[in-house]
């Protein structure tokens, strides 16, 4: 080792009698090129499985199930001390009053059981596109296989999607079925435009228009997600909604921008109220499209770009 | 800054406060991460380093530990929002990865214009029936910009002849002199009357820059002003940059000039930047060179703590009550040492102590607003290792890395490194310049993220309670 003097200036560390030493740069003797350091990173932040994440009951949660417990446990509670006591009256009787309880409670179930099954697809695509996010090709080929299988227009390239190598070739087998769905997405989205458009300019009330356009929302966003094999029931609609509204809403600030402008041109009563319906409709009509696009995204099994 | 006499900006805080206010309901926060720092404090590294780690946390690979602890294990994805229409340049955090991992290798340039990012964190929800509703997704948003245009937000609450009297009171200063004598002849000699004069107006400003200039790079100085004068950006010196400080500013001719321009300059400032990017955010980093500051000298040093307590001061005045009210405020605000890998880890504790020394009124001006702050010490990129070096016969704690320029390997004792502001004694061993390492063998790709210290720990202080 030898002192040298630093690359850069280095004055006033004329260091001398008993004062600590200033800051200096000291070469390597051996005076040739060094490779980089290496602090083995990879080696050391390789992935691992992630743990599982720790779940709690939110008070919400607990206030539910305890709703639910008590509504369906105390109602078969009933329905069978109900029943017991009509067989006490006569076998027929009991028997008859058997197969209500258990169509009525079939029928909870299986509603049950089919949102249960829309939230479990929602789930799917979820983990798919985290597969995608983390780079994990088997977790991907998994759940893509699954969800091609419930998808009329990517069911045919399931063999396909068994022999791929790579998250690259995925995407590549993947993107023609999308693109299909994405363009049948944009019709759903062009006609529910068209209705909320005509709906719009000819309803009597604002209020009907927003009801109408809630309710077409929700169906149109209903309409995209089974395209792509989800489904959804009740709370699938709602978590769909969840993602979808605000990205929907980013265009709000540029319709109130329109509508305002389109509203100040006109002066004459007449071409004021048509006018100025129209372009109330048409705002309509492009948040119906956005609407559309952006349902489509949040069911595409890995996320857009 | 928004307040009942400004209605534009009343509507506009309402609005995104509402906005806030949904996102937070539907699980879909939007968080606005204000990078802060003076010129060549590292924002630039520092946000590459951050986006490569949290991509690469994203995928599962543990480069953000204490991040991972504070979201709960919960983080299962991250991504880069796809590009949109916005007009602002997109930092290209690729370009600058691929340029570090390249051999020879390259720091980013010195920023010149601005860029922006944004990120989104998709995490498990925590509860059972939460779970049912999907992921729940932050979005971060970036910005890298000119360290140097931070310094024009003093500037936005002073008129000409206030700023020039305080400018040139600095300037004046002993240690600056060697930088700023001719301008200051320049401008001693003309006449309160001057007449309006474009030849001198020009020729003011040339001697006004070139003394700015050598105060940054010769003498270490921060508190430069205005910042486009050093850093013009992508569009070049525009006429309304021709101005400098006047001992008589108030008049007509020259200094009713120089006045507009400053007028204008100021204008478009905010407009441009302030107002879109700086007006409102969550969060708030602010990135400091503790170590160079302290190498640059005892008049650097308090230039330093000057400049930074100027600009809390301006940043502050956002954080009324009406945007606290709303949700607007900046709540946490986070003080980092950045480059901590220039010193042994024995004396980290000392830097982030030193720098708390340094912010303490930036620190309780953040805190009277009614923001929680920290102080941190970090390495974004880490470029060298603890190592022990033999001066005067003792053996003391050094680091050791590959120089830039040189490529050879060398060890830097980068001198003791006090826990509050230093003694006079101290400063004989000033003027010291750190040199530049390569950085460590990267992945272009950054498919691992990049080494660092203690960024996990400053993301985990500053957003982990979003997650």
């Amino acid at each position: 080792m030898s002192d040298a003097p630093p690359p850069g200036s280095h004055r006033g560390d004329a260091a001398t009698g008993a004062a600590p030493p200033g800051p200096r740069v000291i070469l390597d003797e051996q005076g040739r090129a060094a490779p980089r350091l290496d602090f083995g990173w990879e080696q050391a932040v390789v992935p691992v499985a992630p743990p599982p994440a720790p779940r709690r009951w939110s008070g919400l949660g607990r206030l539910a199930a305890g709703a639910g417990v008590l509504v369906l446990g105390l109602s078969a509670l009933d329905a069978a001390n109900f029943v017991a006591a009509q067989f006490e009256r006569g076998a027929a009787l009991g028997w008859v009053t058997l197969g209500v309880v258990l169509a009525g409670f079939g029928l909870i179930a299986s509603a049950g059981w089919a949102e249960m099954r829309g939230l479990l697809r929602l789930r799917s695509v979820d983990r798919a596109r985290a597969a995608f996010a983390r780079g994990d090709l088997e977790a991907a080929r998994t759940e893509v296989i699954r969800w091609a299988a419930g998808v009329e227009e990517a069911a045919a390239i399931q063999p396909a999607l068994r022999e791929a190598r790579s998250l690259e070739e995925l995407r590549g087998l993947l993107s023609a079925p999308l693109r299909s769905l994405e363009s049948q997405a944009s019709t759903l989205g062009r006609n529910a435009a068209v209705q909320a458009f005509s709906v719009t300019a000819i309803s009597p009330s604002p209020g009907l228009d927003a009801l109408v356009f809630a309710w077409r929302g929700v169906r149109l966003v209903r309409q995209v997600a089974a395209l792509h094999g989800i489904r959804p029931g009740i709370a699938a609609t709602a978590a769909l909604l969840r993602r979808t509204l605000f990205d929907a809403a980013t265009v709000a600030a540029t319709d109130i921008a329109v509508d305002a402008a389109a509203r100040a041109l006109l002066t004459n009563p007449l071409l004021e109220k048509v006018a100025g319906e129209a372009a109330a409709g048409a705002v309509a009509a492009r948040r119906m499209l956005r609407l559309a696009r952006a349902a489509a995204e949040a069911c595409r099994v890995f996320p857009p770009g | 800054m928004a307040s009942l006499l400004d209605p534009l900006g009343l509507l506009r805080d309402l609005a995104e406060g509402t906005e806030q206010l949904g996102r937070a309901l539907v699980g879909q926060e939007r968080i606005r991460l204000a990078v802060t720092g003076l010129t060549r404090a590292g924002k630039t590294v520092f946000l590459t380093s951050l986006v490569a780690n949290l991509l690469a946390a994203g995928r599962g690979s543990r480069t953000l530990p204490a991040l991972e602890a504070a979201a709960g294990g919960r983080l299962r994805a991250v991504r880069l929002v796809p590009a949109g229409v916005e007009s602002v340049p997109r930092f290209d955090v690729h370009a600058h990865l691929a340029a570090l991992a390249q051999d020879p290798p390259a720091w980013p340039d010195r920023t010149e214009d601005l860029s922006t990012l944004e990120l989104t964190l998709e995490l498990e929800r925590r509860s059972l029936f939460g779970g049912m509703l999907g992921t729940r997704s932050v979005t971060l948003e970036l910005l890298d910009y000119p360290g140097e245009w931070l310094l024009d937000l003093p500037m936005l609450g002073q008129d000409f002849a206030a700023w020039s009297a305080e400018t040139l009171a600095r300037l004046r200063m002993p240690e600056r002199l060697p930088a700023t004598r001719d301008f200051l002849a320049f401008v001693d000699a003309l006449p309160a009357d001057v007449p309006e004069e474009e030849a001198l107006a020009r020729r003011g400003h040339a001697l006004y820059r070139d003394a700015l200039r050598a105060c940054r790079d010769r003498l270490g100085f921060r508190f430069l002003q205005p910042g486009r004068a050093l850093n013009p950006g992508p569009r070049g010196e525009a006429p309304l940059l021709w101005f400098f400080p006047l001992p008589h500013p108030r008049g007509g001719g020259l200094a009713a000039l120089l006045a507009r321009r400053h007028a204008a300059y100021v204008a478009e400032q905010r407009d441009r930047f302030f107002d879109p990017f700086f007006r409102r955010f969550q969060r708030q980093a602010v990135l400091v060179d503790v170590l160079g500051a302290l190498h640059a000298g005892e008049a650097a040093f308090a230039d330093t703590a000057e400049a930074l307590g100027a600009i809390a001061r301006a940043m502050g005045e956002g954080n009324g009550l009406l945007a606290r009210l709303l949700g607007l405020a900046t709540t946490r605000v986070a003080f980092a040492a950045t480059k901590a890998d220039h010193v042994p880890a024995r004396q980290r504790e000392a830097l982030t102590a030193l720098l708390g020394h340094l912010v303490h009124a930036p620190q309780a001006g953040a805190a009277a607003a009614g923001a929680t702050t920290a102080v941190h010490a970090l390495a974004a990129i880490r470029c060298t290792e603890d190592d022990v070096a033999t001066l005067e016969g003792r053996p003391v704690a050094a680091v050791r890395g590959v120089l830039l320029q040189e490529g050879r390997s060398a060890k830097v004792y980068p001198g003791e490194v006090p826990m509050s502001p230093p003694q006079p004694g101290f400063w004989r061993h000033a003027y010291f310049e750190m040199p530049a390492f390569r950085p460590p063998r990267l992945d272009p790709a950054g498919t691992s993220g990049v080494p660092h210290l203690g960024l996990d720990a400053l993301l985990a202080w500053l957003i982990g309670d979003l997650l």
